[in-house]
């Protein structure tokens, strides 16, 4: 079972092209990187009302999708689906990029960025009681778990995989909802105060891994010229709408409550205020009712193209969902006392969305899909194709250009 | 062990600033360009808020000096993943530059917006004193001698000003105030021992009314407002 796995050549001259490309773009963020660190957190658009911006979006957006990535291989490791065998490796080890990247984005968020081993200090330098540094165990113990799974995978023993795959699965929920935990646990943010929000974002992350795994999934069979069955295509479709479901009723949930609590003017402002359409238009439009309409459609749900728009419209909804967490979310001003502040402190916080930010953040997933199609040619992460191996790196490309338009189309 | 506290007359409090000038003169808090204020960039250790309830002409507005509140139970304290930010022994909750990594989740927890990060690198950046907690200050100022960008600021409640009192033998509250209460020119601001039930502070509150912001955080902070 395990010899089926063949390596990427990497030797045409596409796949140096886009290493290439994929490099310019990672040394444009590090070099972003590198001043924001001279100059300061000033070339950011974060301010002292909304003090976390893109790196932060960016991180927890990658953690979902490393979540979705895990769990589906683990639908083969774990539960033995067969069918989802050609691609179970190739989850494993973006599960890994991702969460990799999910703590560089942290690393590069630090104000003092040569500071963050404090992060791993467990007990003798950390105050355990905050939620940063429990997710500093719950993000490096995934880390260091899925690299284990990943060697057990490449090693071939079944059963210590499949048992790796129950711990490293179950990990990845305790860290999607850890990560809730840090905006849930904080009274002060009225919009964010939820017990909720744990839960809601393991769901999130669910719905956008998956999704994620069906754009990639498709695109990298099905460029590849290798065997691409309708079956999986819409079976992941099904297994999205019930993620999307669990979403959906969450989120319901979550806006339902603070609307009840005398502390709702902050989720108003979300529903109501003036980035309201992010709200409406991406993440309820791109997130629920587009996928939910077409993957409820008798006649669209099997064809491969319409469950593929639907897993798009979905990963690009729930970007957006992070990203009005974490900046509109908490964008309404504070109430220091009743009443209205007049001037600066009591005004809404704004969000330039400044040009180092943006290349930082493009930087980082150039950098991830970078790691991920070196991976594909230094491991063994492919299912064998007799045609055209060398297509696969088009459909990673589009993979990442997900994420990208993602990123540009918010950027405006 | 002390618990120092703050007690601000809103009747008396004009709204002039002095506070907040004298804070920013007293700890050398960097000075921001009014863009950088607008967009909540620039750094303030003490600020005085204007909240206006009503429609003009009945109108009413309240000034609301606002430094620290050094909450008994800080959420800040609570959030920081490095311990750069503690509750001293007197109460006083103190933010340790040289240990802060800037992750800026106590500016995200902070229920009364008392915290600052620094955003770029300061031009002043000398402190009165050492940036150091003041039981660590017999080991110089290694290894971050000035103020740097990427750090979260606070009030301190002036507790340079504090500990150098104590080791002289001062009193606390009478002879030595924390710079606000000392710019103060209708004396609104008054700083003493909350414990000691003859300090100035303990009399004001006992025969005042008298509040304190957000109660319903819980952090139970460590500033009164006495309102009547």
């Amino acid at each position: 079972m395990t010899t089926d796995f063949v390596a990427l050549e990497g030797k045409t001259r596409g796949y140096r092209f886009f290493a290439a490309v994929l490099g310019v773009i990672a040394l444009a963020g590090f070099i972003s990187f590198i001043i924001s660190y001279i100059q300061g957190h000033q070339v950011f658009g974060s301010n002292n009302v909304i003090p976390w911006g893109m790196p932060i979006v960016l991180t927890i957006y990658l953690i979902g999708l490393s979540a979705g990535s895990l769990i589906l291989s683990s639908l083969t490791y774990v539960f033995g689906r067969e069918e989802y065998r050609p691609i179970a490796r190739m989850a494993v080890f973006l599960a890994i990029v991702l969460i990799f990247g999910a703590m560089l984005s942290i690393a590069i968020d630090l104000g003092r960025p040569e500071k963050f081993w404090r992060l791993f200090m467990f007990f003798y330098m950390n105050n355990m009681s905050s939620m940063f540094a429990i997710n500093g165990i719950l993000y490096g113990g995934y880390f260091i778990i899925s690299l284990v799974y990943l060697g057990i995978i490449f090693a071939g023993n079944h059963r210590a995989s499949r048992i790796t795959g129950i711990i490293a699965v179950g990990w990845a929920v305790l860290v999607h909802m850890g990560t809730g935990a840090i905006f849930g646990f904080i009274a002060a943010r009225e919009a964010w105060f939820s017990p909720i929000k744990p839960l809601e974002f393991l769901a999130a992350a669910l719905t956008s891994g998956v999704a994620l795994l069906i754009v990639a999934v498709t695109l990298t069979l099905a460029l590849s010229g290798r065997e691409l069955k309708k079956e999986m295509v819409a079976s992941l479709g099904r297994l999205l709408i019930y993620f999307i479901i669990i979403l959906l009723v969450l989120i319901i949930v979550d806006k339902l409550t603070h609307l009840y609590s005398p502390h709702r003017e902050a989720t108003l402002y979300l529903l109501t205020g003036q980035y309201s359409w992010i709200f409406w238009g991406f993440q309820i439009g791109l997130g629920v009712v587009i996928p939910l309409a077409v993957l409820f459609n008798p006649r669209l749900n099997k064809t491969i193209g319409w469950v593929v728009t639907a897993a798009v419209s979905v990963v690009i909804g729930i970007f957006f969902e992070r990203y009005y967490l974490v900046i509109p979310g908490a964008a309404y001003p504070m109430q220091y006392y009743p009443g209205k502040i007049e001037g600066v402190w009591g005004s809404t916080g704004s969000f330039p969305l400044t040009p180092v930010e943006m290349v930082l953040s493009v930087g980082i997933i150039a950098f991830l899909a970078l790691i991920f199609i070196l991976g594909l040619k230094y491991l063994e992460l492919l299912p064998p194709g007799e045609p055209a191996k060398e297509e696969v790196k088009e459909s990673v490309a589009e993979a990442g250009e997900a994420n990208n338009t993602a990123k540009t189309s918010e950027g405006q | 062990m002390a618990r120092w506290g703050m007690v601000i007359d809103l009747d008396k409090c004009t709204g002039c600033q002095s506070c907040a000038v004298a804070c920013k003169a007293e700890n050398n808090v960097p000075h921001g360009s009014p863009e950088e204020h607008e967009r909540r960039t620039a750094p303030f250790w003490h600020k005085v808020i204007a909240v206006s309830n009503g429609e003009y002409p009945a109108v009413r507005i309240d000034l609301i000096p606002m430094p620290c509140m050094h909450c008994d139970d800080a959420p800040c304290v609570t959030v920081c993943p490095a311990k750069a930010t503690y509750r001293r022994e007197d109460g006083i909750v103190i933010q340790d530059f040289r240990r802060c990594i800037g992750c800026k989740y106590c500016i995200v927890a902070c229920p009364y917006g008392a915290r600052s990060f620094n955003y770029k690198e300061p031009e002043e950046k000398e402190y009165h004193r050492p940036d150091l907690p003041p039981e660590r200050a017999d080991r110089g100022i290694w290894p971050f001698p000035h103020r740097v960008h990427g750090v979260v600021e606070k009030c301190t409640f002036c507790f340079h000003r504090i500990d150098q009192a104590i080791r002289e033998g001062k009193k606390v509250g009478e002879e030595v105030v924390p710079a606000c209460a000392e710019a103060c020119p209708a004396h609104a601001i008054s700083f003493g021992d909350l414990d000691d039930s003859d300090s100035n502070v303990s009399r004001l509150l006992s025969s005042r009314q008298w509040m304190r912001l957000r109660e319903e955080m819980g952090t139970s902070p460590k500033v009164f407002y006495l309102t009547g």
